[in-house]
């Protein structure tokens, strides 16, 4: 069986309000303190989304376009940097699972 | 809206939908609210549904084609290294008697199923124009007064009810609200999932894994296949589908620094895994927060002045080393929720005094009497030997054992010793043994 990289297996994945280009965040990352005083960065690799990456400098950047509200962030983190919630059904994004 | 309702439900999974027809059954006047486009939409398990409960809420549910995908009549728990895979089999035909006691099911579609029964069960009350499951609405808070929960806020708009249960899910926002679990829930006390579905021809699934009619085998893998991170993996057989996948400790994993769908890929690539995969195709891939189902992490009260808390949102889920309860678990505590409402409406008295029966009533049945009992074994399969030495040894001592060299053979306990040394040592694996002793 074929290797997926992660973008082929999010590209399985339903989401909602997907042509929606102003959809509203429900995940608020400080990435000020993921890009200072934090000792692992631990979203970069533990989001099974992969919704944390860092850059060519290193640095943490987050988007929730592909988030699929697992909520490893909110426990993962324990520098204070992610205020997570659900996404609202008609302005947020967020999954719809054909499976589940 | 101004007038109250009996109930409100937040959350249309199991423990939601299950204390939903409980309450529809008694013809009380509630609301249920799903932030889903429908009841399913956003909800993940593994996933196996064990016990009979269901049989509970929809008599006979065997019985249909509709629902659940496979019921369970053969067990496999495999230990693996890197190469190789030690399986405990069990088949038998007294699983395959109504009522089940296990079936597998995707969310998406028996959650769905669910609330048709419930909203079936409504129909015939007097309520059938006044109780609702209503979908696509999320609430943003719970409304006290005085202390007291009264009701909720969703869409800009307020519900009032006697009596609110949250049965929200692990990610149990409004429970931290009011306080019954603090804001910030530590890492260790949860795991994470992650989980491919893989759609195979129906006769290919069913002539590889020896399925007949709608029979179904669950496969636990400890060892190899979490990569030395604290967890393990499953694979069960769907109508037209296999679930696989892994549930992995996030402080542990967050410490060894790896990331969930690298361990899977590798999970999948183990040569006894292949197998089970070739010509599969990954129709979806999920994740999803799930409890460890440690009794540490209960909150100490499920309930106060107008509310319970049930199913994952109060972390009631049990992981002994025999099967993950979790959805057994809320189906059985939004069925005593549901109770706790009702008993609570015969004397008009929605406080948290009378609604702590629903605490007591978890602790009577096998809800919190199994999570009490089996908390030494859930701390045993923490310990890191589990997923590390005691695979291995099996697993080297299975080669040896297994092996016909053409040469003079050795004795089993030889090449058990040999094993033992290789990986670990008798005096470590006498600790585990003593723990373990205890634990079971």
């Amino acid at each position: 069986m074929k290797r997926l990289s992660i973008s082929e297996r999010l590209g399985l994945v339903s989401y909602r309000n997907q042509g929606r280009t102003d959809a509203k965040a429900h995940i608020e990352v400080d990435t000020d303190i993921c890009n200072s005083t934090c000792p692992h960065q631990c979203t970069t690799y533990v989001c099974p989304a992969k919704c944390y990456t860092l850059d060519e400098a290193g640095e943490l950047h987050f988007q929730f376009e592909d988030c699929i509200e697992c909520g490893t962030c909110m426990y993962a983190c324990d520098q204070g940097a992610v205020k997570w919630s659900y996404p609202d059904p008609e302005t947020g994004r967020g999954v719809n699972w054909n499976f589940g | 809206m101004e007038e109250k309702f009996d109930c409100i439900i937040v959350g249309g999974g199991i423990a939601g939908l299950s204390a939903a027809m409980i309450l529809a059954r008694a013809d009380a006047r509630f609301l249920l609210i799903e932030r889903g486009e429908f009841c399913g939409a956003k909800n993940v398990s593994g996933g196996v549904l064990w016990g009979s409960d269901l049989n509970e809420l929809v008599p006979d549910f065997g019985d249909s084609s509709e629902g659940f995908e496979r019921f369970i009549n053969h067990r496999r728990l495999t230990f693996m290294d890197d190469q190789s895979a030690f399986s405990l089999d069990f088949k038998s035909a007294h699983f395959e008697q109504t009522p089940y006691s296990g079936v597998t099911v995707l969310r998406s579609k028996f959650d769905a199923w669910l609330a048709g029964k419930v909203e079936a069960q409504i129909e015939q009350g007097t309520h059938s124009e006044s109780s609702f499951l209503a979908t696509d609405i999320l609430v943003q808070e719970v409304i006290q007064e005085s202390g007291r929960v009264v009701g909720i806020r969703a869409g800009g708009e307020d519900f009032f009810a006697d009596c609110v249960i949250l049965a929200e899910g692990v990610n149990n926002l409004l429970t931290r609200q009011i306080g019954i679990e603090p804001a910030y829930v530590p890492a260790d006390h949860v795991a994470v999932g992650v989980k491919e579905v893989i759609e195979f021809d129906k006769s290919v699934l069913e002539d590889r894994f020896q399925l007949n009619g709608r029979s179904g085998l669950t496969n636990e893998f400890v060892g190899f296949c979490s990569d030395g991170v604290e967890g393990g993996g499953f694979l069960y057989t769907n109508e037209e589908s296999l679930s696989v996948g892994l549930v992995l400790g996030m402080k542990d994993l967050r410490e060894k620094k790896k990331a969930p769908q690298d361990i899977l890929n590798q999970f999948k690539e183990h040569p006894a895994v292949r197998d089970m995969l070739t010509g599969g195709k990954v129709v979806e891939y999920s994740a999803h927060v799930v409890s460890t189902g440690d009794i540490d992490a209960v909150p100490e009260r499920l309930y106060d002045d107008g509310v319970l808390i049930a199913g994952e949102a109060a972390h009631l889920l049990l992981n002994a080393g025999k099967a993950i309860q979790g959805m057994d678990y809320a189906m059985r505590s939004g069925i005593l929720a549901a109770e706790a409402v009702l008993a609570a409406r015969e004397v008009s008295d929605f406080s948290g005094a009378q609604l702590s029966g629903y605490q007591k009533a978890l602790e009577n049945s096998y809800v919190l009497t199994d999570m009490h009992n089996f908390h030494d074994a859930v701390k045993l399969l923490h310990d890191p030997m589990m997923f590390g030495a005691v695979p291995n040894v099996i697993c080297d001592f299975g080669r040896q054992f297994f092996t016909i060299r053409s040469e003079p053979g050795q004795k089993s306990r030889h090449m058990m010793t040999a094993a033992v040394k290789r990986h670990s040592s008798y005096w470590d694996l006498i600790k585990l043994g003593a723990k373990a002793a205890r634990a079971l």
